[in-house]
């Protein structure tokens, strides 16, 4: 009896306890499906945010060249692109160890210089100064002293990390350097401030992953004043002097 | 005596190991998402620089990356599908291993991206692949830990499931009442 009893029982148990996992099972097959719901809805914020964050339009700049994410000095032979942000240390760099012979070269119209002000450490400032320093770079260009306004930016490059220099800086830089009121009034109308997203997102479709990047020709070359003269070098036409042809 | 006694006090322990196990990785997944998330677009250079997909690709996986990074990290955190969410875990991190290693193997001189930042790095500075990778295995050892032993302390899967019925939870009540899952078994 009591035998019997107990089997019943330990049935009953193992009944129960199969209903219990298909339950379980049920619920969990749920609540997974659920996840996969919730991260591809995630996924999908996520993307709505970044692209609804991305500016369409922006102004392009005078001297910009073609792809409208650069400014051109010179009309050389030889293409030298050279993508940089003015809160990059490195570039700083590179500009104070090869600026003025390449800034020579273009000049000398022996290149075709196109600078890229583009905005890849505006989370290392407290000001989004990578954008705006870019920006006022854009003005500049307008106001005919892109190059001296580049020096300027270099020469008064802020640490990372801190607050870069404000948009009155930037103007009173500017003047410095004889910009015009006209300059400072794009500065603070922002006019060029969606034109770094521009400049940055062309630098990226181009493969550009960290700055200081030169192209000599569409070739990479590693920033350095003794490889950018090797590589121009090289692309130069053979004739001695440069002709007309 | 002593195998069945060594055998309950991993029982008793594990649940607790989980839960540390869990939130450990759920914090390496929180951090890793929400580092990225305040900014998007450095995610999406971040993908861009190792070189794998296009620019348009990239954007997608950029701007996506930290979203389901966050995802997997509140259901680690919740213990909510612990093992569906070390699985995912468990993925993202061999996809993360595979990336830097590509990245090593094909000489690129960049910053992992793993938590924020990213890109390529300057001349003259040596990228830390290995330490990248050691770390993100410690990570992968973590959800594999998981992956086998879900069930933990404070976790919204108990709540929400019932009381597990699986070979161990048996055990572990048998284990409770004293007797040994061998003498179960003779009898």
């Amino acid at each position: 009896m009591s035998k019997r009893a107990q089997e019943q029982r330990q049935t009953a148990r193992m009944v129960r306890e199969q209903i219990a996992r298909e339950k379980r099972r049920k619920r969990t097959l749920w609540i997974a499906v659920g996840t996969v719901a919730v991260l591809v809805i995630g996924g999908m914020i996520g993307y709505a945010i970044y692209a609804g964050n991305k500016p369409a339009t922006w102004n392009t700049p005078a001297n910009a060249n073609a792809g409208q994410d650069g400014i051109v000095t010179g009309s050389g032979p030889v293409a030298v692109d050279i993508y940089q942000d003015y809160l990059c240390p490195y570039c700083k760099q590179l500009h104070d160890s090869a600026g003025s012979q390449i800034e020579q070269m273009a000049t000398d119209n022996k290149i075709t210089l196109t600078i890229h002000p583009i905005a890849i450490l505006d989370s290392r400032s407290t000001n989004q100064y990578s954008t705006r320093a870019a920006a006022a770079a854009g003005c500049a260009s307008d106001g005919g002293k892109f190059l001296a306004y580049n020096d300027a930016l270099y020469g008064n490059q802020p640490a990372e990390g801190g607050a870069g220099p404000s948009d009155d800086e930037l103007i009173a830089t500017g003047k410095n350097v004889g910009l015009t009121d006209t300059f400072a009034t794009c500065v603070q109308d922002g006019r060029y401030m969606t034109w770094p997203v521009h400049t940055t997102d062309a630098a990226s479709a181009r493969g550009v992953s960290g700055t200081p990047s030169v192209f000599v020709n569409g070739t990479k070359v590693n920033p350095t004043l003794a490889d950018i003269q090797k590589a121009v070098g090289a692309a130069a036409p053979a004739s001695g002097s440069p002709s007309a042809s | 005596m002593s195998v069945p006694r060594k055998a309950s006090g991993w029982q008793a322990a594990q649940p607790w190991i989980s839960l540390l196990v869990r939130l450990a990785l759920a914090a390496v997944f929180l951090g890793a998402g929400l580092s990225k998330i305040t900014d998007l677009a450095g995610s999406a250079r971040a993908v861009n620089a190792y070189q794998l997909m296009s620019w348009p690709a990239a954007q997608v996986v950029g701007a996506v990356q930290p979203f389901v990074e966050i995802v997997i990290g509140l259901l680690l955190l919740a213990g909510l599908v612990t093992r569906f969410a070390a699985w995912l875990a468990a993925i993202g991190l061999v996809i993360f291993i595979s990336g830097i290693a590509s990245a090593w193997a094909r000489g690129l001189s960049i910053d992992c991206g793993c938590f924020s930042k990213g890109g390529q790095l300057p001349v003259g500075v040596a990228p830390n692949y290995t330490w990248d990778i050691v770390r993100d295995t410690l990570f992968l050892a973590l959800a594999i830990f998981l992956i086998l032993y879900p069930s933990s302390r404070f976790s919204l899967d108990a709540k929400v499931l019932g009381p597990p019925v699986n070979m161990e939870e048996e055990f572990d009540e048998q284990a409770r009442a004293g007797a040994t899952p061998d003498g179960e078994d003779g009898a």
